[in-house]
């Protein structure tokens, strides 16, 4: 190990609002190393990040690049320094082209001041050819998939020809493919001397990918090494500060009769000829690839979109399921991905959103008695660790752990049958994942029936009864649980293997 | 220890810091009031006037109930520009049918039914056609407009029956009819936006229209909900309005009602996007706008220079109370 640092923050503290986030840490980054940041929600993983990229100042400590200090003052000087900072949440204008993107603030010009265009999408091009894609330069970023638009993000900190890029959660909206494409790229980088601070909480890939970790845990690092002499269970145990089991959950309560049954349900260009049932107290997975079809099939089932056709039997009566509303008369919640588009409604209240699809309950004569969703919400926070402190402050304050658990709360309170999780984890920290878990498993327990949507295989793994894998629209296979492994999902994940018998 | 103390001393401060700023967001549009109250009290001995200040209420009731309608309808995430012409149309409409009728009570109900109908077309353009609500309303503005100079033949129209004109020009313990209804219908649309489902919906609409839908909310029958209630204000408004004079003009009433609803809108701190803002905060809004016009009638600002002014303060109080 070298004994100068690339890049050292030293002694960093950081109050907001007197409340300390920050506690005496110091990271250091090698050149050319992929160094993990890790810590559950709210350690301080952002905030830390946010001051090495100028967004915050620290109330305390210093940040050495090359030997010299540095005042992060503001977001430009980090970037002139050559740090790039790829957020969870994607920086991308939908409304302009790929290219456009990609130069945003730093455009190629001419002399005389007009664009050259051609330049920047040939530039474009080449970038995006190295990270094994193509797009075509000039299409608009609204007509590409999430996972596109993270490697436009990407692909935005390599043409800046960044000395150091933090990624915070770069995979969570990357299929498993995309990943391992991710990662060669990053160990092509790190060879040409770039340094990547990589945050994640899959801890797998970490294990994967990264040289050296740093944990934080509460504002504090409780741990710093080379990730080869550490296993990953002492990692967790770091983060969390107790372990955690990786185990599958054991489902000893027997199945009830069938519930919901599926057949010939097709959406021209996004599913086709999908059939499957779901029985009481089942937990069903559904897995593929990103653009596999499977959201917008339960977005459907939900009555989110209209157009499809097929039939749906509940409790053996066929029901016409074309708005949301029905659906839940129907019995049948469903979770959104990406919360914060979907999910959550950033401008109520906590206690607000989780009333919302439920607002009957807490009528009377036609008037909120507040009292009693405040009420409701404190059996909730308590039923689910909700960690807020004034249930009155709007839900964007809270932490994605929290968000969701507000949002789980929202649809327990209307009660539906059949819940359908899509995603329920994303962007999640390994103790709450655990906890969210835990309340699917108790609610079949109670002989509710559950769909969980993820494109993390071990995911579907780890809690599903029964597991199927989609791949361009079509259901490719339907496996048990138990005996379900991760290859065989990816295979017929990606579509390299199909089952021969016709499902359902 | 020192430095124990200093941290513990600015702790202190930043959290009286963050309280402070806390009253100042929630609050500000009430703050502004009370400096403008208190520089009208000192500028002019006259503005106390018990008088003057019911006269204040007096002229603002009915911008006022038509900007509580567009409150509720900015909060959902939309716009109303058809408020001013509407009001014109449902005032022409209802004299016709006063006169035709000779009884009152048809009048009212007549008003009430064209405006919240000139709504409830607005709401279905907007939630059935997907027409953005700024060209929708654009669209009733012309309209409606049209058809009102059509009808009175680009003239006035003028109640003959007696007694309609008592509903504008009659006082309960000299408070006049207008400043009451425009008080109830603060309270009215309070209560609806704050204590019913209806009111909960709209701000989750105008806040993630998306998130509403998935919530299993009937997005399209609260975007009808609330633009025929912007309609039924807009009626009540009008019926103040013709009562007043005993006529309406089709040309020149309710011009620029929608630009003075806006207003008082945003200086109450209603985001334009949607899903942030109060009622009470149009009130005041509402109550600022009043005052202001006053105050350059009682310094003898020159009618000239009053849009200047008025417009300089809107913008001034969006900087100041400027959130997030």
């Amino acid at each position: 190990m070298s004994v100068n640092p690339f890049v050292t923050m030293s002694n960093i503290e950081k109050s907001f609002n007197g409340v300390p986030v920050l506690k005496s840490v110091t990271l250091k980054v090698q050149k050319g190393e992929i160094h993990a940041l890790l810590g559950e929600n709210g350690a301080g993983k952002s905030t830390l990040m946010n001051i090495l990229g100028g967004v915050h100042q620290p109330d305390n400590g210093f940040i050495m690049m090359n030997g010299k200090e540095v005042k992060m003052n503001n977001p430009r000087v980090s970037q002139d320094q050559g740090i790039s900072f790829i957020h969870q949440e994607l920086n991308v204008v939908s409304d302009l082209r790929v290219y456009e993107n990609m130069f945003l603030g730093a455009e190629l010009k001419n002399k005389i001041g007009f664009l050259k265009v051609e330049e920047m999408c040939r530039q474009t091009s080449n970038v995006l050819s190295q990270l094994g894609v193509s797009i075509n330069p000039k299409e608009y970023v609204r007509n590409l998939d999430t996972s596109y638009k993270q490697l436009i993000e990407i692909a935005k900190a390599l043409l800046h020809k960044s000395s150091l890029i933090i990624m915070d959660e770069p995979t969570s909206s990357l299929a498993e493919h995309e990943v391992k494409r991710l990662f060669k790229l990053m160990k092509n980088l790190k060879k040409s001397g770039v340094s990547i601070i990589y945050i994640s909480h899959k801890l797998k890939e970490i294990k994967e990918v990264c040289d050296r970790y740093t944990v934080l845990r509460d504002g504090e690092v409780v741990g710093t090494g080379s990730m080869k002499d550490e296993n990953l269970e002492t990692i967790t145990r770091l983060m969390v500060g107790k372990s955690i089991s990786e185990d599958r959950f054991m489902h000893d309560h027997s199945l009830g009769p069938v519930l919901l049954e599926v057949s010939n349900l097709t959406s021209e260009g996004l599913f086709n000829n999908i059939n499957f049932t779901l029985r009481k107290g089942e937990i069903l997975g559904f897995t593929g690839l990103a653009g596999d079809g499977r959201t917008e099939l339960f977005e459907s089932l939900f009555g989110y979109r209209k157009k499809y056709t097929g039939k749906v039997k509940i409790n053996n009566q066929l029901v016409k399921i074309d708005h949301p509303s029905k659906a839940i008369k129907a019995g049948i919640g469903l979770v959104p991905k990406d919360r914060k588009e979907n999910g959550i409604i950033k401008d109520l209240s906590v206690v607000h959103n989780m009333s919302l699809a439920s607002m009957r309950n807490f009528e009377k004569t036609g008037l909120i008695q507040e009292k009693a969703e405040h009420q409701k919400f404190q059996y909730y926070k308590e039923k689910l660790n909700i960690k807020v402190h004034n249930p009155r402050i709007t839900i964007d304050k809270l932490s994605g752990g929290n968000q969701q658990k507000v949002i789980i709360a929202k649809w327990l309170e209307v009660n539906p049958d059949i819940i359908i999780f899509d995603n329920p984890t994303q962007g999640i920290d390994v103790g709450a994942k655990q906890e969210i878990y835990h309340h699917i498993n108790e609610l079949v327990e109670q002989g509710k029936a559950i769909i969980i949507l993820s494109s993390e295989a071990p995911e579907v793994l780890k809690v599903c009864h029964n597991i199927y894998v989609m791949y361009q629209g079509e259901i490719t296979a339907r496996l048990k649980g138990e005996e379900a492994t991760e290859d065989e999902i990816m295979s017929y994940a990606t579509g390299s293997k199909r089952e021969a018998e016709k499902i359902g | 220890m020192a430095n124990l103390q200093l941290k513990e001393y600015n702790q202190q401060t930043s959290n009286t810091k963050t309280r402070l700023s806390w009253l100042w967001s929630e609050y500000s549009v009430i703050i502004a009031f009370l400096i403008i109250f208190i520089a009208a009290s000192i500028m002019s001995p006259r503005f106390l006037d018990i008088n003057n200040q019911l006269n204040i209420l007096m002229q603002v009731s009915i911008i006022g109930i038509v900007a509580l309608g567009m409150t509720v309808v900015m909060l959902s995430g939309g716009i109303d520009l058809s408020v001013g012409s509407v009001l014109v149309l449902v005032g022409v409409i209802t004299v016709l049918a006063l006169n035709a009728s000779g009884s009152i009570l048809v009048a009212i109900l007549t008003a009430l039914f064209v405006g919240s109908a000139a709504g409830f077309l607005n709401g279905l353009m907007v939630a059935k056609g997907r027409i953005a609500s700024f060209i929708a309303t654009l669209g009733m503005m012309a309209g409606a407009r049209s058809i009102a100079l059509y009808i009175a033949e680009g003239g006035s129209v003028s109640g003959e029956v007696s007694g309609f004109t008592a509903i504008a020009n009659s006082d309960l313990w000299l408070i006049d009819y207008p400043i009451i209804i425009f008080l109830i219908m603060t309270v009215l649309v309070y209560v609806l936006m704050h204590k019913t489902r209806f009111g909960r919906y709209v701000y989750a609409l105008g806040s993630n229209e998306k998130a509403a839908l998935l919530s299993a909310i009937r997005v399209d029958r609260v975007k009808l909900g609330v633009y025929s209630l912007v309609g039924l204000l807009v009626s009540v408004a009008a019926i103040i309005e013709t009562s007043r004079l005993n006529s309406i003009s089709s040309s020149s009433s309710g011009v620029q009602y929608e630009l003075d609803a806006i207003a008082a809108v945003i200086i109450g701190g209603t985001r334009m996007t949607g899903g942030r803002g109060k009622i009470i905060g149009t009130f005041f809004g509402v109550l600022i706008l009043g005052i202001l016009n006053n105050m350059m009638n009682l310094m003898n600002v020159s009618p000239h220079l009053q849009g200047f002014v008025k417009g300089s303060i809107i913008i001034v109080a969006v900087l100041f109370q400027k959130r997030e």
